[in-house]
């Protein structure tokens, strides 16, 4: 066959291949031996071998999804994958990575995971937009930009935010000093006289890990089922949330609720 | 970003390429891809559209698009199957054609024909985040999304899989209905990335 003059590129059959690991920086290899992976639909790209794909929906894999997956609500958008060889996976040429969960808990925003094992368990966060993989395995996840660790207490970007592990403390926090007063309500309001942008972060204490993104472009968002109507469940009770904004969200300038009640009106 | 030295020999690159360039060159449109009057009008009714230009002079020519992954090809008098819109800058040696794809330029949103480039020397095609190269022989066949699919080379038979059942129908399908099996000796070059194709929903 051709033989590459100069750098060319890497040429790959399933013998190189790596079993369950990055082939680069945006295609992940999942090699496959009569075992089971779930797949978010539409991101296998290629295959060596037999593997079939099957909507959750399907009646012979009910007792798998039982044990492995507890919101039923957005399993429609999960796929099996089960059969023999190796796939590859890859996510609108973003970062992917995957990691290690060793009876452990992380909680990743929907539309950065891509696929899992089911020895995970995956639920949806009481955070609306979140989901949380539970229990020991590996899942693969996509980014915009490679991923940073951090531990906390560390305030981050909302934006920039992929997911935490361990660490169940995730809150907003506001620069209150810079943004107090009728000069500060009508800077935040108006963005007029200095608003840096950078007024509300998401704060996270405690041991854990914080997963980051090196870019504030948010990757689209992936529906994670609605929430029981019931008081008490966060996004649950009113309007329905198609969209995941949560009351105590980041203010939007413009919005004058927020100056009156500055006022006491 | 892809760099070619020139010695006073010329590439064939995509009309508006090039983004560089220092030393003398010449920047000529080739009408039809430089493939005469048949090839125009091959081109015309298959909807492989492809302006090219050809460059010659003496110096280095630095060519891109839309900031997409460049791949180099490299051919020995094989065939190198692209779709047009995939297609940068080839050797002014290597020869451009066209051919009929069947039910996979259908899945693949990119029509029913596509590009051959065949002869020696070095191709480079664009892909949406760097291009994996796999290899089909045959005790090993490939199965591709039709949306991450790019180019192929080799000895390759390609068929077409669907996987319509009416679980899809019913909005429960595996989201892989549409497929691509490759057969053969040869290499398949795909992206880490998908099309928008009909196949990708269902």
């Amino acid at each position: 066959m051709t033989t590459y003059p100069g750098a060319g590129p890497v040429v790959h059959d399933p013998m190189t291949l790596p079993s369950d690991d990055s082939v680069n920086n945006y295609t992940f290899c999942v090699e496959l031996k009569g075992s089971q992976w779930f797949l978010q639909k539409g991101k296998m790209i290629a295959y060596y071998g037999s593997i079939d794909f099957n909507g959750i929906g399907h009646g012979r894999l009910d007792r798998l999804v039982r044990t492995s997956f507890h919101s039923p609500l957005h399993a429609s958008d999960w796929v099996v994958a089960e059969g023999s060889g190796k796939m590859l996976l890859a996510d609108r040429a973003f970062d992917v990575n995957s990691y290690d969960l060793e009876e452990g808990n992380l909680t990743i925003r929907s539309g950065n995971l891509l696929a899992f094992q089911p020895s995970l368990a995956l639920k949806q966060s009481i955070v609306p937009g979140f989901l949380t993989l539970i229990g020991t395995g590996k899942f693969v996840a996509a980014s915009n930009g490679p991923v940073v660790f951090m531990e906390p207490p560390i305030r981050v970007d909302p934006q920039a935010l992929v997911g935490w592990a361990d660490c169940p403390s995730p809150c907003h926090h506001y620069d209150h000093g810079y943004m107090t007063g009728l000069m500060g309500g009508l800077r935040a309001m108006t963005g007029i006289g200095g608003a840096s942008g950078e007024e509300h972060q998401f704060e996270f204490v405690g041991a854990g890990t914080v997963l980051l993104q090196s870019s504030e472009t948010l990757m689209a968002e992936q529906a994670t089922g609605v929430v029981p109507h019931e008081p008490g469940v966060p996004g649950g009770g009113g309007a329905p949330t198609g969209h995941p904004q949560q009351p105590g969200a980041p203010r939007l300038p413009g919005q004058l609720g927020d100056l009156q009640r500055r006022f006491g009106l | 970003m892809l760099a070619i030295d020139m010695t006073g020999d010329a590439v064939k690159a995509k009309n508006g390429s090039m983004v560089a360039y220092d030393g003398q060159m010449d920047f000529k449109k080739l009408s039809g891809g430089g493939e005469g009057i048949r090839g125009m009008v091959t081109r015309r009714i298959t909807g492989e559209q492809m302006t090219l230009m050809e460059v010659k002079g003496h110096g280095t020519c630095w060519f891109a698009d839309r900031a997409s992954e460049i791949n180099l090809v490299g051919l020995q008098g094989d065939k190198l199957y692209v779709e047009s819109s995939n297609l940068l800058a080839t050797d002014s040696g290597l020869r451009t054609g066209t051919s009929f794809t069947g039910m996979r330029g259908a899945s693949q949103g990119n029509g029913l024909f596509t590009t051959t480039v065949e002869g020696h020397g070095q191709a480079a095609i664009m892909s949406d985040g760097p291009a994996v190269v796999l290899r089909v022989s045959p005790q090993f066949p490939l199965t591709v999304d039709p949306g991450a699919y790019i180019a192929h080379q080799g000895n390759v038979r390609q068929s077409f899989q669907s996987g319509v059942t009416f679980r899809t129908l019913m909005g429960e399908g595996g989201g892989e209905a549409f497929q691509i099996r490759f057969e053969g000796d040869g290499l398949v070059y795909v992206q880490p990335s998908e099309r928008n194709t009909i196949a990708g929903d269902v």
